[in-house]
């Protein structure tokens, strides 16, 4: 058994949870200790009573949040394999799209996020489209990328039995894309839930953790400590939705070296 | 009819520059031979294997399997091919790897693919029983490539074309893997075309062996391995051995430029 002890494994499955606690105590202790005014700084125990005092608010206001970054990514999801897989089947078609995917990627979203509106009005459809477009793109990379990285030895034994395209396509090249489309789906999700909480800014919309994000902003003293509450259920979304994430790629890519352990 | 019949075969690759990869290749292949290609690398070995399977076209020349052109046979699968990697999926089980080429392709056989008790009494003789649900990550290399061997045997395919398969082995995993496949050839019936540049390899697996050479690639000799089958690894000690090594030596170096 590799690094021996009992207690050497436990410890390497509790340190991550001991880096995150002790995160927050040192938090707590500076807020405390320096006597930080909570407009300032909240202590992470405010933060968590707030939180507490109103679970109803903050769950009202993180639904619509999550569900526009969670039908938003579903929506990119279903858009980037089949481009991608368009795509990664022809390098011409690839060329003439590559500089539009990397132009969508390295322009910040917020400076296209207004003409949105004004395209699609007010509204969650212009918050999805936010979402969509940010999302898409590492997306269908992964999809090229996963595509591409199909052992050619494999290629030539479905081609040494007349193998057809589709035969290929679902026995080899979309199972082998799995790893990479995982990688792709953590950071598109991630950018899912900015997409979101942007659009919210925008879109005019009268709920949700970025309608109340820039409401606080308009009065940040006051407002601090449910300003800081969305940021506390917003790193809970997104933790939870990272866990969800590793679960099914454990259960998906068990077969994987980088599952092993 | 019943036999691979290759005849005046060659290559030419254009591109920028036309590189010629074969010259006027004869061979002809009797039903259940075991024929070798040796050659040093680059003499065009694997090239010819392609094309005998049909994936890639001739530039001269002509090549039938059993009376019918490469690309009809490779659409029938009448081939099983065993690559230099052992080409596992690696999300898949030893016993669905193996099941592999009988997923694909379905009904353009014009033979079945082995039973499934045949196939379970290969990966026995291999060795691989207790691996059934194993996924190829936790195998060694050794191992993988005994899948990749009885894959290709599965498949019920009368012509298996071998390019190099345990080239990737150490040296004494490679000298067991040779009686294994001897093993399993001995009961199938097949035909094989066996790619190699080790001169041990070519003489203790093969019923003939097709020399070849480089720059371009062609046939300098054709040598009968008249070796008794089944053979045995005391046969490397053999008198017998040593002369057929040092023949296909002699005729490997006759076709060295100095």
């Amino acid at each position: 058994m590799k690094n021996g002890s009992r207690t050497g494994r436990s410890l390497r499955t509790l340190a991550p949870v001991l880096g995150v606690l002790g995160f927050f105590v040192l938090w707590e202790l500076i807020v405390r200790v320096l006597d930080v005014p909570t407009f300032e700084l909240p202590a992470p125990s405010r933060v968590l009573q707030e939180i507490a005092d109103h679970p109803g608010l903050y769950w009202h206001q993180a639904l619509p949040t999550i569900r526009e970054a969670a039908l938003g990514f579903a929506i990119s999801l279903l858009v980037a394999v089949p481009v991608g897989s368009l795509l990664a089947h022809s390098r011409v078609a690839e060329r003439a799209t590559w500089p539009v995917i990397v132009l969508l990627m390295v322009t910040p979203v917020v400076a296209y996020a207004p003409a949105m509106v004004v395209w699609l009005g007010f509204g969650t459809t212009p918050i999805l489209m936010v979402v969509v477009l940010i999302s898409t793109p590492p997306l269908i990379l992964g999809t090229i990328i996963g595509l591409r990285s199909v052992d050619p030895a494999t290629l030539e034994l479905m081609e040494s039995v007349n193998a057809s395209r589709r035969e290929v396509y679902f026995k080899l090249r979309l199972p082998s894309a799995l790893p990479q489309l995982f990688t792709a789906t953590r950071v598109a999700l991630s950018l899912a839930l900015v997409g979101a909480l942007l659009g919210e800014f925008f879109a005019g919309v009268t709920e949700g953790l970025g309608w109340m994000i820039s409401r606080s902003q308009a009065n940040p003293i006051q407002q601090a400590l449910p300003l800081w509450a969305c940021v506390f259920v917003l790193a809970a979304i997104g933790t939870a939705a990272f866990t969800l994430v590793a679960v099914l790629e454990r259960t998906l890519l068990h077969w994987h070296s980088s599952q092993q352990f | 009819m019943d036999e691979i019949r290759i005849e005046g075969v060659g290559k030419t690759f254009l591109g920028k520059s036309e590189v010629t990869a074969l010259v006027d290749f004869s061979l002809i292949i009797g039903r259940g031979q075991f024929v070798t290609l040796l050659g040093p690398s680059g003499c065009g070995k694997s090239t010819l294997l392609r094309m005998v399977n049909g994936v890639e076209p001739v530039t001269e020349g002509h090549i039938s399997i059993f009376g019918v052109p490469p690309d009809q046979a490779r659409r029938e699968k009448q081939f099983g091919f065993v690559p230099q990697s052992p080409a596992l999926m690696p999300w898949r089980t030893v016993r669905r790897n193996v099941n592999l080429l009988n997923e694909v392709n379905r009904g353009a056989t014009e033979h079945d693919p082995l039973p499934k008790a045949r196939v379970d009494e290969l990966l026995h003789a291999v060795g691989l029983d207790a691996f059934l649900d194993a996924y190829p990550a936790t195998l060694s290399g050794g191992m993988q490539q005994r899948v990749s061997l009885v894959r290709a045997f599965a498949s019920g395919a009368p012509v298996l074309l071998m390019d190099e398969p345990f080239a990737a082995l150490d040296e004494i995993t490679r000298g067991s893997m040779r009686y294994l496949l001897l093993d399993l050839w001995a009961t199938s019936g097949t035909t094989v075309l066996f790619v190699t540049h080790s001169l041990d390899e070519a003489v203790i697996l093969s019923d003939r062996v097709a020399v070849m050479a480089s720059r371009p690639g062609r046939i300098v000799a054709e040598e009968a391995i008249a070796l008794p089958r089944p053979r045995r690894e005391e046969l490397e000690d053999s008198h017998d051995f040593h002369r057929h090594v040092a023949q296909l030596r002699a005729a490997l170096r006759s076709s060295w430029v100095r």
